[in-house]
């Protein structure tokens, strides 16, 4: 039986081309994008799934409150690991480890001759020997009680063991010496074979934590600190079976009084501890993993939200078609019910024909979801690829989909044909389809509801980027073009006083090509906040203020076209000796006027002067409002080198021929560092790339949702001037002119159009203005936004529709007559 | 074979009843060749759908093979249909998107029969219309004649007890419609196939063995 109706479909799809590439190509895209959340989807839920026990596996974070900001932070104190397994029943094994940067690693060889060097390895972190036992891994070599139980033993993985040591089998590895930076020697102990399922785990290199707690890195990590929390240093725990979270919590929050207390009595906890389940930790973004990709929950939502839409609008325009194109299956359907074909047997059978053209449709949307995932290239994990569609589960999502879409799709119109009187539609073909009213009105809500979606995006789309640009346009308070800056090496390990940046500096003051030269931190506006409490001392009144903190040093507002509104510049000092603090803080304080705020004094250690304010400017994204800030000058904490080059396009020809000049002198000092630097306007670029994605996003599916509405209207047109041939011919004859037909043939659709954008009106002003309310700086909705998008669908819907209806309208009357 | 008993069947038009059928009463034994003859509008081709279970009437009894088909559900009805009755069609009525020899299998499809014997049913068919040559081509490469054996071929591959013609000659020109009443003729005497057909033609009709005339919807008597 399947193999007649699936002739019937090849071939009934062959007869009507340009119907069913419609079809196709509106379900192919859907499904495609669908094809590519899926993807997206299961790759961020299959993250550390594989461990044993892994629902009694837990990180400890933390929380610290301030006065106006809440700080969540992935790490602990590191004396709570320690004291935890001593004081806390209910925990079957406590790790904690520190995290490093990249590190030098040398390896010397057997003979000590030759010394492989590897200058910029990642994934090596100071492990306990308790990491072993709370996360199961395969040991290729040495054992797993024993690996880490001395300092200056390190585990290796079996792909940095492999690196290392080629060659060599992991038992000869034992035994051999790796160092790190230079100054830390260990000897491997134990090779243990990579997870080979997608983990967060990534980690290659472990080095006994007691390492580090018997150097003067413990001191420098404040290693015995119960107030120093870095998300470098992680904790986790595994839960004796049946043990409440919230009752280890409670336990923690108790263990941090009793030995917090020995110290800072008077003041008051901020901070409090949690526990996070492994499962959460790939999906929780106000906890880092690792410094590794997170899923985003907004955008998954937004993503799939794009799917579903781009699905549905290819499910809408088969129904639309198939429903349209009913009466000229009517015939056939009639005479298989004279034959012996049942309801059941009908509607099977455009079931199974509509199956076949989502199977084709999903065999073009293979091809094409690699070009989706270049697109979407933003959004979606390195880890997912084209290879990732080659899996087990996701052919079975394909073959569910598959199934789901032609039930959406086919049930309603197979449930229409399958209606059809078979002595009706035989003997009364002429009235076949005016039968059906009620399949038209259905036809005009799907219709306009394809619209409304277009309808929304392309105006959502417009907001969004013009927001974008006006946030990159809007003048932010300095100086961003033609301005460069980069940073040079700190070592972080020694005490030693490196000033090998203050020479690059008279180096660099020396080159022409370079207008203003500032070494500082950061730029004024950048992805990093340092914040502090700071008070002051207004009459008897102590006012307490989380303030941002800032360095300069005497040449950076002028570079950066900072405007100073009362008192001096900095002075260049090694420590902060003095503040220049922003309008907001300044107006905070109580001072009406910024010049009452200079020669005033804030309470840090010791008092420390305001020497100047000056004007506002925005340090993040205008998402944010302008907080009080303060800037002071401590060279000792500068090691940013900020350049600004002579602009005009004349000598913008000339940038790459400093930078060239520039990228000597820094190798001349620091021969084995890499010199990269950002252009300032770059980088503030960057502090919108989630809207910028979101623009891209928006712009892709709005264009797509256009595309298949714009088809599917193609269709139903084509239909209807086809079973409208007659009429239009004796329209012609009776004297109508070219244009009054094709009006005639385009007012229902444009009527449609105009409802959709009516509706899509107060729907997109509603979700738009909620959106912009993120921003402290927005732009408003312009009431040209609507009219240029609701234009530019009509303009879309005109083009489309005079496709055919002008070809209609122009045809010899004579010819269309004689057909009939 | 075939018990109407009080048949009528009528169309409401404004409050107005107009009658299609009006108290038909009538007996049709097996192995009978009947012809239905009336002008347009006589109600030939309502009265043939009602026997073929096509439409249904608005009152009166129908008994087919000893069962009352009025008071049947879809399902039993549909089911006997299949097994028993076969149509041919004045515009023969073919599917455009299938072949002879998909066409002539399809009612097949629709009673579940194995591949293999479909096979070799639809062969017998062909052969035995001599279209064997013709199975892969679609119905518009065909004459009418050719359309119309086709069609006939359709309607007994299930070895229909009953085959009901709605005028099967009325598109074809004398020669192809002599062939086809001989082939008629054939089927009731040789195969015993029970054939009620409706037609214009008097000549036709002396085909059949009995003739039934209606007028406005009623049985006039036999002269």
């Amino acid at each position: 039986m399947n193999r007649n109706y699936l002739i019937v479909a090849l071939r009934n799809f062959w007869k009507h081309k340009v119907l069913s590439l419609i079809n196709i190509v509106g379900l192919a895209i859907g499904i495609s994008a669908s094809l590519v959340i899926y993807l997206i989807v299961s790759h961020d839920f299959s993250y550390d799934k594989f461990h044993p026990d892994r629902d009694l596996l837990y990180r400890v974070v933390s929380k610290i409150e301030f006065p106006d900001l809440t700080i969540h932070n992935s790490g602990v104190p590191a004396p709570t690991a320690a004291a935890a397994r001593q004081e806390i029943p209910g925990l079957a094994t406590v790790t904690i480890f520190r995290t490093n940067g990249e590190m030098k690693v040398s390896i010397p060889a057997a003979d000590n001759q030759n010394v492989g060097v590897y200058r910029k390895e990642k994934d090596i972190i100071y492990a306990d020997p308790q990491y072993f036992e709370t996360f199961q891994y395969k040991w290729l070599a040495g054992s797993r009680a024993a690996a880490l139980a001395n300092p200056h033993s390190v585990v290796l993985a079996e792909s940095k063991a492999k690196k290392y040591f080629p060659g060599i089998k992991p038992a000869d590895i034992i035994g051999r010496q790796v160092i790190y930076d230079d100054t830390i020697k260990t000897m491997v102990n134990g090779i243990v074979e990579d997870f080979k399922e997608t983990t967060h785990f990534t980690f290659g290199e472990f080095i006994s934590l007691s390492t580090l707690e018997q150097s003067a890195l413990a001191d420098f990590y404040s290693w015995k600190d119960w107030n120093s929390i870095s998300s470098n240093t992680q904790m986790f725990v595994k839960l004796d079976p049946g043990m409440q979270p919230a009752k280890i919590e409670k336990q923690l929050a108790e263990l941090r009084n009793r030995h917090r207390e020995r110290r800072d009595k008077d003041k008051k906890d901020d901070t409090q501890h949690f526990l996070q389940s492994l499962n959460q930790i790939h999906f929780n973004t106000d906890y880092d993993t690792f410094e590794q990709r997170q899923a985003h929950l907004p955008t998954l939502y937004g993503l799939l939200a794009v799917a579903s839409f781009l699905l549905l609008l290819g499910c809408i325009n088969f129904i639309n078609l198939a429903t349209a194109h009913a009466s000229t299956r009517s015939k056939e359907i009639g005479i298989r019910k004279t034959l012996g074909g049942s309801k059941a047997n009908i509607r099977i059978q455009f079931l199974s024909e509509t199956f076949v053209l989502t199977l084709l449709a999903t065999i073009v949307s293979i091809f094409i979801t690699p070009w989706l995932l270049m697109v979407f290239g933003d959004f979606i994990p390195p880890a997912v690829t084209t290879a990732s569609v080659y899996q087990w589960h996701v052919w079975l999502f394909l073959l569910a989909l598959i199934l789901a879409v032609s039930l959406l799709s086919g049930y309603y119109p197979a449930y229409i044909l399958s209606k059809m009187q078979p002595m009706a539609v035989l003997n009364q073909r002429a009235n076949a389809h005016s039968s059906g009213s009620g399949k038209i009105w259905l036809r005009k809500i799907l219709t306009t509801s394809q619209f409304v979606i277009a309808q929304f995006l392309l105006i959502a789309t417009l907001v969004v980027s013009k927001q974008v640009r006006y946030s990159l346009s809007k003048d932010l308070g300095y100086k961003k073009d033609a301005i460069v800056y980069f940073s040079v090496p700190r070592n972080f390990y020694s005490d030693k006083k490196d000033d090998r940046r203050l020479v690059l500096q008279q180096k660099l003051k020396a080159l022409p090509g370079i207008e203003k030269l500032s070494l500082s931190a950061e730029p004024p506006a950048s992805g990093s906040t340092s914040t502090t409490t700071m008070e002051f001392a207004n009459g008897d009144k102590k006012m307490e203020t989380m303030v941002e903190v800032k360095f300069a040093d005497t040449s950076y507002f002028n570079l950066y076209g900072m405007k100073l509104v009362a008192g001096n510049n900095l002075q260049q000092s090694d420590t902060t000796k003095e503040y220049v603090i922003n309008e907001t803080y300044a107006k905070l304080l109580g001072f009406k006027n910024p010049a009452d705020a200079v020669g005033k004094f804030i309470e840090r250690d010791f008092l420390v002067p305001i020497t100047g304010v000056i004007s506002d400017f925005h340090t993040k994204s205008t998402h944010e409002a302008i907080k009080p800030l303060a800037y002071s000058s401590a060279t000792k904490r500068s090691y940013t080198f900020h350049l600004a080059l002579p602009t005009g396009t004349r000598n913008a020809a000339n940038w790459s021929n400093t930078l060239a000049k520039v990228e000597r002198e820094f190798k001349s000092i620091y021969p084995e560092e890499e010199f990269s630097y950002s252009f300032y306007d770059d980088s503030l670029a960057k502090m919108y790339k989630a809207e910028q994605d979101a623009t891209s996003l928006l712009q892709w599916a709005s264009g797509l949702c256009l595309l298949i509405s714009a088809l599917g209207m193609l269709g139903l047109v084509i239909f209807i001037t086809n079973s409208r041939t007659k009429e239009i011919g004796v329209r012609k004859v009776l004297g109508a002119s070219v244009s009054h037909i094709v009006m005639l043939l385009s007012k229902d659709f444009l009527s449609l159009v105009l409802l959709a954008f009516l509706i899509a009106l107060p729907l997109s002003w509603i979700v738009m203005n909620n959106w912009l309310q993120d921003f402290a700086y927005r732009t408003n909705l312009s009431w040209w936004l609507f009219a240029i998008s609701g234009l530019g669908m009509m303009v879309i819907a005109v083009v489309t529709l005079s496709i055919r209806t002008i070809k209609a309208a122009t045809a010899n009357p004579v010819e269309s007559l004689k057909v009939e | 074979m075939i018990a109407l008993q009080h048949i009528s069947k009528w169309v409401t038009n404004g409050g107005l009843r107009t009658f299609l059928l009006k108290d038909i009463n009538l007996q049709i034994e097996e192995g009978e060749f009947v012809s239905i003859m009336g002008p347009s509008g006589s109600g030939k081709s309502t009265l043939l759908n009602v026997i073929g279970m096509l439409d249904d009437a608005d009152e009166g009894e129908y008994n087919f093979l000893g069962q009352s088909i009025h008071t049947m559900k879809e399902k039993q009805r549909s089911q006997l249909y299949k097994a028993h009755i076969g149509f041919v069609f004045q515009a023969y009525h073919l599917i455009d998107e299938l072949t002879v020899y998909e066409n002539i299998e399809t009612p097949l499809l629709y009673q579940d029969t194995k591949s293999a014997e479909r096979k070799a049913m639809v062969g017998d068919m062909l052969d035995r219309f001599n279209i064997v040559g013709k199975k892969d081509l679609f119905p518009n490469q065909l004459s009418g004649g050719q359309q119309q054996l086709v069609g006939i071929a359709r309607s007994l591959i299930a070895s229909p007890k009953l085959l009901l013609a709605d005028e099967p000659t009325g598109n074809l020109n004398s020669k192809q419609g002599e062939e086809i009443m001989d082939l008629f003729k054939q089927l009731n005497e040789e195969d015993g196939v029970t054939i009620i057909q409706v037609t214009h033609s008097e000549k036709n009709a002396a085909y059949g063995n009995r003739i039934i005339n209606l007028l406005d919807g009623r049985i006039e008597h036999p002269r």
